[in-house]
C-alpha cells in the first residue's frame, strides 16, 4: 500500500519537530528515515501510525484520506524501539493478541490462530521459545517477537521505530540483513527510522535524509551517498574534508577545476571524502596541495592519515587501503603533494557543516 | 495513622566496608531500634490483647456482639465497602490521567490528591461541617429537602472518602510513570480497544500496586477516628464507627469492652501487614523475574 504524508507539521511546546513535511512513499519497498536524533523521523512515522495527531497536514493510505482515522483502525504493524511486548504473556500470547481482540464475527478460530501463530513463529525463527516470557529472551529475539507480533495482524503498512537500536552492534547487524531477506519474502510497504547511516545505506531500498523537521533528500542509497543534495547530507552520510573557495557568475575554482554552483557569488565549500583524497611524494603543482603528514593510524582494514596544509594549516583527513600504504610508507613529519579525487561542492549557506556528530 | 507510603523497591543489600562502625556501636543502635520498638508499638499491642481478654473470653464475646458494638461494626464496613471501591475508581482514572496524557492543571491534580495527607483529619472533618452543617453553606437547603448529611451516615462515608482517596493513585502513579505507554500503543496499534486494552495489558501490569493501595486504602478507611469523628456526633447505635465506640467505651470506663473493640482494629492491622508482605513479595517476584544477564543471542 502507498503512503502520502501532505504539509504535515508537528511542534512540541517551542520545538518544531516536523515542518511542513510533504512525502510519498511508494507501495512495497523498503524506506530508511535517516537523521539525526531532533530531526523529526520518529515523529513522522508515529504520526503515520496513528500514535499522534499532527497540527496541520494529512496523511492518505492508498489515496485514500486517513488523517481522522485512529490508530486501531489503520491496520498499521509497529515496532518500538524498546520492543514494548507485553511482559506478562507468552511468546505465543503476545504474537497471538492482535487476533484475539478482534471482534467475534472476524476473529479466526482458535486453531486457525495457533497455526498462524506458529507460522509466523517460525518466520522470524523462534517457533522453539513460544512458551517463554519476553524477559527469558535476548534482546534479538524479543525484537523479532515484536516483528512477527506486528505480522501478525496482515498490516498493510510495516513501520519500525529505530527497531535496532537498542541492540549491540553484531546481533544489529545480523538483525538488519535478517530484515532486508524477510522484506524480500513479505513484501509489505515497510518505513523504518534509523539514525544509523551504515543500516540505512544497506538495508532500504530508498532513503529519506531529515533534519530539523525538514526533508534534505530523497533518493536510493546509491543516489543519496553519491550525489548528496546539499551539506548536511554530505556530512551526516560520512566524514568529509572541507575546503574554501569563492564563487564567480555561478563558478567555483577549485584545484584547476570549475564547478557549477546554485549561486551566483559568496563563499563556498568544497567536500572531499577521506578515501577520496589523493597522496603522492612526486606530483607537485596542478591541483595539489602541499601538507605535511601529522599523523598516521594503522589500526583496521583502513589507515587513517592526518595532514595539515601548509599554507593555511588546515586539517586534512586522508584513508588509504592497507595495501596502498604498504606500497608508500608515508612517516609521521614528512611533507607530501595532495590532491581530493572526487569533491562536491556547495554553497557555504548557514546551514552548512552546522552539524556535527 | 500516618498517611506515608513506603516504597516497593528496596536497595540491594550489600555490606558497606567504609562506614563498618565498631562492634559496641552496632550493638547499641540495634539495641535502641529493639527497645523504642518494643515500648511503642509491641507493648500497647499486647496491652490491647491482655486488656481485652482481662475478664476471659466469655466478657470478650459479649463485648463484642453487644448491639452498639455490632452497629459500630456495621457501620465501618458499610463505610469502607463504598470509600475503597469509589477510591479505586478515582485512583484509577487520576493515575490513568496523569501518567498518560499531557494536560493543563496536571501539576495542580498532583499536589491536590496530596491533600488529605497534608490537612490534619479533624480540619477536612470540619470542612464537611461548614459545608453541610446546619449553619453551613447548603445546610438551610438540605434541610428543606430533609437531606441529613453531617451527624448521619453519609456525613461519615465522605469524611472516610477524603482521608483515604491519595492511597491508591499514589501507589500507581509512579508505577505507572515507570512502565511507560509503549505496551499500551502497541496493543491499539494491534486493533484493541480502549477497554480491551486496560483489561489485557494495562491492569496486569499494576495489578500488585494496585492491590497495595487497596489494603492501605482499606486499613485508613477502617481505622479513621479524626475526620469521622468530627462529623459523625457520636449517636451511639447510628453513628459511631469502630475507633468512635472504642472511644465512648473507654470513656465510660468500660475497660473490657474497648479493648475488646480495639483489639479488632488490631487484628486489622496485623491483617494488613501480612497482606502487604505478601503483595510486596510478590512485586519484588515479578520485578526480579527479569534476567539480569540477558541469555546469548541463539542465532537464527
Amino acid at each position: 500500500m502507498s503512503i502520502e504524508a501532505k504539509n504535515i507539521s508537528k511542534t512540541f511546546g517551542s520545538f518544531t519537530a516536523l515542518n511542513d513535511v510533504s512525502i510519498q512513499f511508494p507501495s512495497g519497498k523498503l524506506v530508511a528515515l535517516l537523521g539525526p536524533s531532533g530531526s523529526g523521523k520518529t515523529t513522522l512515522l508515529r504520526i503515520i501510525a496513528g500514535l499522534e495527531v499532527a497540527d496541520k497536514g494529512s496523511v492518505y493510505f492508498e489515496g485514500e484520506h486517513a488523517t481522522e482515522r485512529s490508530a486501531k483502525d489503520r491496520r498499521v504493524g509497529f515496532v518500538f524501539q524498546h520492543y514494548a511486548l507485553f511482559r506478562h504473556m507468552s511468546v505465543f500470547e503476545n504474537v497471538a493478541f492482535g487476533l484475539n481482540v478482534k471482534p467475534r464475527e472476524t476473529r479466526p478460530s482458535k486453531e486457525e490462530i495457533h497455526e498462524r501463530v506458529m507460522k509466523l513463529l517460525k518466520l522470524v525463527q523462534l517457533d522453539w521459545l513460544a512458551d517463554r516470557r519476553p524477559s527469558q529472551l535476548s534482546g534479538g529475539q524479543r525484537q523479532r517477537v515484536a516483528l512477527a507480533r506486528a505480522l501478525a495482524v496482515e498490516p498493510k503498512v510495516l513501520l519500525l521505530d529505530e527497531p535496532f537500536g537498542a541492540l549491540d552492534a553484531k546481533v544489529r547487524k545480523e538483525l538488519r540483513r535478517w530484515l532486508r531477506r524477510l522484506h524480500d519474502e513479505i513484501h509489505v510497504t515497510s518505513i523504518f527510522v534509523t539514525h544509523d547511516v551504515d543500516e540505512a545505506l544497506e538495508v532500504a531500498d530508498e532513503i529519506v535524509v531529515m533534519n530539523a523537521g525538514r526533508i534534505e533528500q530523497i533518493g536510493t542509497p546509491d543516489r543519496v551517498y553519491e550525489h548528496p543534495a546539499n551539506s548536511f547530507v554530505y556530512h551526516f552520510l560520512g566524514n568529509v574534508n572541507l575546503f574554501h573557495t569563492r564563487i564567480h557568475d555561478g563558478q567555483a575554482h577549485f584545484a584547476n577545476q570549475t564547478f557549477d554552483v546554485q549561486a551566483d557569488s559568496g563563499a563556498a565549500l568544497v567536500h572531499a571524502r577521506p578515501h577520496d583524497i589523493e597522496l603522492s611524494r612526486e606530483e607537485t603543482g596542478g591541483g595539489w596541495m602541499r601538507a605535511c603528514i601529522r599523523y598516521v593510524h594503522a589500526i583496521g582494514p583502513l589507515v587513517r592519515i592526518e595532514l595539515i596544509q601548509a599554507d593555511n594549516q588546515q586539517i586534512i583527513e586522508a584513508e588509504l587501503s592497507r595495501e596502498r600504504y604498504a606500497e608508500q610508507r608515508f612517516a609521521t613529519g614528512e611533507m607530501v603533494s595532495v590532491r581530493p579525487r572526487q569533491v562536491k561542492v556547495f554553497p557555504a549557506g548557514p546551514a552548512a557543516g552546522d552539524y556535527s556528530i | 495513622m500516618a498517611g506515608t507510603i513506603s516504597h516497593f523497591h528496596k536497595p540491594p543489600e550489600r555490606k558497606q566496608i567504609s562506614v563498618g562502625e565498631p562492634r559496641a556501636v552496632r550493638w547499641l543502635l540495634i539495641a535502641i531500634a529493639l527497645l523504642f520498638l518494643g515500648l511503642v508499638l509491641v507493648v500497647p499491642l499486647v496491652a490491647v490483647f491482655t486488656e481485652a481478654l482481662r475478664k476471659g473470653w466469655v466478657a470478650y464475646g459479649q463485648a463484642l456482639i453487644e448491639p452498639d458494638a455490632l452497629s459500630a461494626i456495621r457501620l465501618t464496613l458499610i463505610a469502607a465497602s463504598i470509600a475503597v471501591p469509589l477510591n479505586l475508581i478515582f485512583g484509577l482514572s487520576a493515575s490513568w490521567a496523569i501518567t498518560k496524557f499531557q494536560f493543563r492543571g496536571k501539576n495542580l491534580l498532583l499536589t491536590l490528591i496530596d491533600l488529605p495527607f497534608a490537612v490534619s483529619p479533624v480540619i477536612s472533618g470540619l470542612i464537611y461541617v461548614l459545608m453541610f452543617g446546619m449553619q453551613g453553606w447548603l445546610g438551610p437547603w438540605l434541610q428543606e429537602h430533609d437531606i441529613k448529611i453531617v451527624f448521619a451516615v453519609p456525613g461519615i462515608v465522605l469524611a472516610t472518602l477524603f482521608v483515604t482517596f491519595p492511597f491508591v493513585a499514589r501507589e500507581l502513579i509512579p508505577l505507572m510513570q515507570a512502565q511507560g505507554s509503549d505496551e499500551e500503543e502497541s496493543a491499539i496499534v494491534l486493533g484493541a480497544s480502549g477497554w480491551q486494552t486496560f483489561r489485557k495489558v494495562t491492569l496486569p501490569n499494576i495489578k500488585w500496586g494496585l492491590l497495595y493501595g487497596i489494603i492501605l486504602c482499606n486499613a485508613r478507611a477502617m481505622g479513621e477516628f479524626g475526620a469521622v469523628s468530627v462529623v459523625s456526633g457520636h449517636i451511639r447505635g447510628l453513628t459511631n464507627t469502630m475507633p468512635l465506640h472504642v472511644e465512648i467505651l473507654y470513656n465510660e470506663y468500660n475497660f473490657v469492652a474497648a479493648f475488646a473493640v480495639a483489639s479488632l482494629l488490631a487484628l486489622l492491622a496485623l491483617l494488613t501487614l501480612v497482606l502487604k508482605n505478601i503483595v510486596e513479595w510478590q512485586t519484588n517476584r515479578n520485578l526480579h523475574s527479569e534476567p539480569l544477564i540477558e541469555p546469548p543471542e541463539n542465532r537464527p
